[in-house]
Formats: C-alpha cells, sequence, structure tokens
C-alpha cells in the first residue's frame, strides 16, 4: 500500500508536467489549427536550454528555469515565422497535411541537430534543491515537489493569461474565428506567432523541469510527445481545463497501472503502452476526441 | 503502368543491368537496400499522396512483416518465401483493419492514431524479449545460402518492379480515381457514389502489404531485425524520401529513396550531419517545393511537352 501511495504521489506530480506539455500543444491546436508533432522537441530543447545556462553561463537554477522558457518562446517563435506562414495563405492547399508533414520533418530534424550538439549521453542538469522530504510511509524528493509546484503555477499562469488578459482573449478570439477576430482589430499573424511561442514556451518549462529528474537525452521527447496527444484528445483539442484535468488524471492512472501490473518486470515499459491505448480506444469511439469542440475542428 | 514510354523502361532496366556489372558489392548493397526503401517510399505515397491518408504507422507494418516472416520460420520451419508472403497477407489483414477503424478519422487524428498504434507495436517488440529478443535484435536466417550481393540486387529489382506495376495499375485504376477523389473532398466523393469504406480500407491493405513484403524481404536480406525499423526515425526517413522525391508519383518517391540513401552513403564522412540534412531538406522541400524535387523532372520526362502540374 505504501508503494501505491509513493506511486500516486510521483504520479501527481508528472501529471502536472504531463498537463503542462500538453496545455501548450492544445493553444497551438486552438490557434493554428495543427497538431504540433515537434511539440516533444521543444520541451527536449527547453531541458537543454535550461542545462546550458547553468553550464555555460553560470545561472542558479531557477534563472535557468526562466531562461529556458524565454529561450523556447523564441525558438518557437523563430518556427513559426519561417515554416508556418503558409498555412495562413489562401493560395496553399490542403494546409492540415501541410501541417502534419512540416512539423513532422521539424521533430526529426530537431532531433537528430540535438544528437549531434548535445551528444546522445544522457546529462543531468543540477538539483533545482537537493535531498527528499518524509512525510509517515511517504517518500518525495525536492526535485519533484519543485516540478509539481512550479508546474502548478505554470498552470495557474496560463489559466490566468487566457481568461483575464487582452492577449488571451486575442488568443481566444483568433481561436474561434480569424475574419471576426481580424475585424475587430486583431492582428491574426501577430497571434498566430504568439499562441505557437507560448505553446513552445510551455514545453520548455516542462522539459526544464523534468530535466533533473529523468535526464536530459535527444530521444526524450518522443514519450511525451505521444503522452500529450493521449491528453489532447482525452480532454478535447483546444480546451485549456481539459487538457489540465485529463493531464492530472493520465499521470495517476499511469503510475497506478505500473504498481498494480502484474508482471513488474514489465510493467515500466508497458505503463507506456497504457495510455497510447487508451488514446486508440476514445479515437475509435469518438473519432474527435472526447469533449472536442465543435468549431476547433479543422477547417 | 499504360503512361511509362516504353523506351525509358528499357533504359532503366539496362542502366539497372550496367550499374550492377560496374559496382562494387558494397554499392550493390546500397542498391538493395535503397531498392527495399523505394517499395517503402511508394507504398507510402500511394497511402498518403493518393488517398490522402497520412498515416505514421506504415514502418510498423514493415516491422511486422519481417517479425512475422522470421518468428514463423523460426518456429514452424517455413520456406522462406513463404514467411515473406505470410508477413505480408498479416499486414494486409491488419491494415485493412486499421483503415475499417481510422474511417471516422481526419487528418491530425489519423495521424496521431496510426502514431500510436506504431508506438504500441514498437513497445510490444521491446518488451517481448522472451520472443523477440527485444532492442538486442532477432537473428533472422537469410534468404538466400550465398554471401553473394548479385542474386539479392535482382530479387530486389523484381519486387521493386512488380510492387511499381501493381501499384501504378491500382493508381490507374478506378479504386485509384476514388482514392484522389477521397483526398479532395470525403463527402462530395461520397455523394458521388464512391464506396468510401471500401475505398479506404482498399488503400491501407495495399500500402500495409507492401510495406510488410518490404520489411520481410529486409529481415531476410540484413539476417537481423530490431524493434527500430518501427520508429519515428524510420518513419521520419520514408516519409523524408517519398516528399523529396515528389509524394504524388509512384516512380518519383522510388527516385527520392534512391537519392536519400545514396546520398547518406555518400555523406557518411560528415557522420550524423547527414540527418540533419535530411532533415533540413525536407523542411525545406515542404516549405518552398511541394511537388518533390524529382516528381516535376520525371513529369517532364515522360511527357515532353506537356505542361507541367500533378499527376490526375
Amino acid at each position: 500500500m505504501d508503494y501505491a501511495l509513493v506511486q500516486a504521489a510521483n504520479g501527481l506530480v508528472l501529471g502536472i508536467i504531463f498537463a503542462v506539455i500538453a496545455v501548450g500543444l492544445t493553444l497551438v491546436f486552438a490557434v493554428l489549427k495543427i497538431v504540433n508533432f515537434a511539440h516533444g522537441e521543444l520541451y527536449m530543447m527547453g531541458g537543454y536550454f535550461a542545462y546550458y545556462a547553468i553550464e555555460l553561463l553560470g545561472l542558479s537554477p531557477f534563472p535557468a528555469l526562466a531562461a529556458a522558457i524565454a529561450a523556447s518562446f523564441l525558438l518557437a517563435a523563430l518556427l513559426e515565422r519561417t515554416l508556418l506562414t503558409p498555412l495562413y495563405s489562401e493560395t496553399t492547399e490542403r494546409k492540415a497535411e501541410y501541417g502534419i508533414l512540416i512539423t513532422f520533418g521539424l521533430s526529426v530534424a530537431l532531433r537528430n541537430l540535438a544528437l549531434i550538439v548535445f551528444g546522445p549521453f544522457p546529462l543531468r542538469p543540477p538539483s533545482f534543491v537537493a535531498g527528499v522530504q518524509q512525510w509517515g510511509p511517504l517518500i518525495l524528493t525536492n526535485d519533484r515537489l519543485v516540478a509539481g509546484g512550479v508546474g502548478l503555477l505554470v498552470l495557474m499562469a496560463v489559466v490566468y493569461i487566457m481568461s483575464r488578459t487582452a492577449a488571451g482573449h486575442a488568443l481566444d478570439a483568433v481561436s474561434q474565428s480569424r475574419e471576426s477576430a481580424a475585424i475587430v482589430g486583431i492582428d491574426p499573424r501577430l497571434a498566430y506567432t504568439l499562441g505557437f511561442g507560448l505553446g513552445g514556451a510551455l514545453a520548455g518549462a516542462a522539459g526544464a523541469l523534468m530535466g533533473p529528474i529523468f535526464s536530459l537525452s535527444p530521444s526524450m521527447g518522443i514519450l511525451p510527445d505521444t503522452q500529450a496527444f493521449v491528453i489532447v484528445i482525452l480532454g478535447g483539442m483546444g480546451s485549456v481545463p481539459g487538457s489540465i484535468v485529463a493531464g492530472i488524471l493520465i499521470g495517476l492512472l499511469e503510475s497506478l497501472f505500473t504498481a498494480f501490473f502484474p508482471d513488474p518486470t514489465r510493467a515500466l515499459s508497458y505503463s507506456n503502452a497504457f495510455g497510447v491505448l487508451i488514446l486508440m480506444v476514445i479515437l475509435i469511439l469518438r473519432p474527435t476526441g472526447l469533449l472536442g469542440r465543435r468549431h476547433m475542428q479543422m477547417e | 503502368m499504360r503512361r511509362v514510354r516504353v523506351p525509358v523502361v528499357l533504359a532503366l532496366a539496362a542502366a539497372a543491368v550496367i550499374y550492377a556489372q560496374v559496382v562494387s558489392s558494397y554499392w550493390l548493397h546500397i542498391a538493395i537496400v535503397s531498392m527495399i526503401y523505394g517499395i517503402l517510399a511508394a507504398s507510402w505515397a500511394l497511402l498518403a499522396g493518393y488517398a490522402g491518408q497520412f498515416s505514421f504507422g506504415h514502418m510498423a507494418f514493415a516491422s511486422l512483416g519481417g517479425y512475422t516472416s522470421a518468428l514463423l520460420v523460426q518456429w514452424t520451419h517455413l520456406p522462406i518465401p513463404l514467411g515473406m508472403a505470410s508477413g505480408t497477407v498479416v499486414c494486409a489483414v491488419l491494415g485493412s483493419l486499421i483503415g475499417w477503424v481510422c474511417l471516422r478519422m481526419r487528418g491530425p487524428y489519423l495521424a496521431i492514431f496510426t502514431l500510436a498504434f506504431a508506438e504500441i507495436v514498437r513497445i510490444i517488440l521491446l518488451t517481448e524479449y522472451a520472443v523477440t529478443n527485444g532492442p538486442a535484435g532477432l537473428r533472422v536466417p537469410h534468404l538466400l545460402g550465398t554471401p553473394a550481393k548479385l542474386p539479392y540486387y535482382y530479387i530486389a529489382l523484381g519486387l521493386l518492379a512488380v510492387c511499381l506495376v501493381t501499384m501504378s495499375a491500382l493508381a490507374h485504376s478506378r479504386w485509384g480515381f476514388f482514392f484522389r477523389a477521397i483526398r479532395e473532398d470525403e463527402e462530395a466523393a461520397a455523394a458521388s457514389g464512391v464506396h468510401v469504406v471500401r475505398a479506404k480500407m482498399y488503400a491501407f491493405a495495399a500500402a500495409s502489404s507492401f510495406a510488410g513484403l518490404a520489411g520481410a524481404f529486409y529481415a531476410h536480406y540484413i539476417g537481423i531485425l530490431t524493434p527500430e525499423l518501427g520508429s519515428p526515425d524510420q518513419m521520419g526517413l520514408v516519409v523524408a524520401m517519398a516528399i523529396l522525391g515528389g509524394i504524388e508519383s509512384l516512380p518519383a518517391a522510388v527516385g527520392g529513396a534512391a537519392g536519400v540513401e545514396t546520398l547518406q552513403e555518400a555523406l557518411r564522412s560528415a557522420g550524423a550531419w547527414r540527418f540533419v540534412l535530411f532533415g533540413v531538406l525536407l523542411l525545406v522541400t515542404m516549405r518552398f517545393f511541394r511537388n518533390g524535387l524529382l516528381q516535376p523532372a520525371w513529369q517532364r520526362l515522360m511527357h515532353p511537352g506537356a505542361s507541367e502540374g500533378k499527376v490526375t
């Protein structure tokens, strides 16, 4: 039972981080109407940004986290400006497939670039706060507490931005109708850059938070990427609150699945397949995801 | 392949035979691998470019074809060609099943679903090491008893030719026409009497069985099979090949596969940088030359004088 309790606590932390990643993915989908297959690679880049801010610039971990978020935002905004502009042109045919292929190509390119620049060996950034906390049978490392706490703050910040600020309202307006938003004076191009940048920043934040826990490697983004798909499909494409709830749910369920799977030698590998299986079942039953909003469907 | 001119086919066949006589066994090996990837890229182009079904599960089918054949041969001592045939059949059945399941999914949802399918296949192959030997790789008996490359080269050439002719025939048949109708507008196609359910299942079944055949041949040629064959990076490679060649033309996709594979070997001294190069090349092609690099050239070769445009 103690093991299950620890697993549940770990699952909660993991779920919060999954939610941060998934909210970024869902935001990009809501605003740009594309599924970003390179989202996991932005998560990976965020981790490496934080690592090099600490190792090369000599920052301490928390400022490095802020630097990583800013760098991820800029990287994502730059990628959007250079690669995604055909999505907004009236002359581009079959935009959905352009979005799929360009981001899929980007994920392969970034992953292999990271393999050269950062090397194939796992790197481990220093802990945010060293040590562990213990309450009775429940043991958690400080890094996990930091990841969970900061992750929650990030989620609250996103909800605040989306519901209380002019920029958030502008993004929401563009996600509902680009033409109507343009009529009331919102520049859609600015909204696209902001939306994609914000999505990248969220992925980068998650990567920087997970660095000290799971170590960094060029392929670290593949799994969270699939998890984020599961969450976004579960929570509804384009729905920020849905992604938060679904993220935490998936994190918890997966950890408990690992704890209760009958064959412990295989539990860890199959816990990854578990989420993916949920995804496939949901898509079979509801091809646009649970809770998918009507106006969020592809044009 | 009624559109292809006879002299071009003869010239290509002659070039293939001359190539086999002059090059070293190393470049023969490159050619064999290129042709296997050629089948994979062309069948993906059939599914994605013609039918508009952007599946990222294509390499999972190659993997399944390979493992099915290898394990059947290992367990039942089936002759290897029969094993390869069973791998192909298994992929055709599973492919039509996936096509049926994905009926109502559009664009990115289909891509996510097939990516998830590929991940599940890879995770199972990695985890059940008692059967598959996991990440270390399964030893697979070779198709021929000889280490010589030349027989493999001609078998690969034959397989590629048969696959291309079959795929072209399909693409230019009624069903190929239905595929393109579905790609352009599913509702309009259905309203015009296209049997969408059946057409999608056929497209998936056909593309997956070619992938399974290619995977099985690859396994029995290389002699070792790892779950990495179905990894997202391998899928990315095949997508890059098809896109660089031209996603709406089968021969162009084969050309893209040969080009990428050859460049990959020629740039071996550049180390891992070449993968980045392909990624960037893919992005630039997608961004600026959406018809691919080879397809416009092929078009001009096949239809001199005709104005440029998409194959319809």
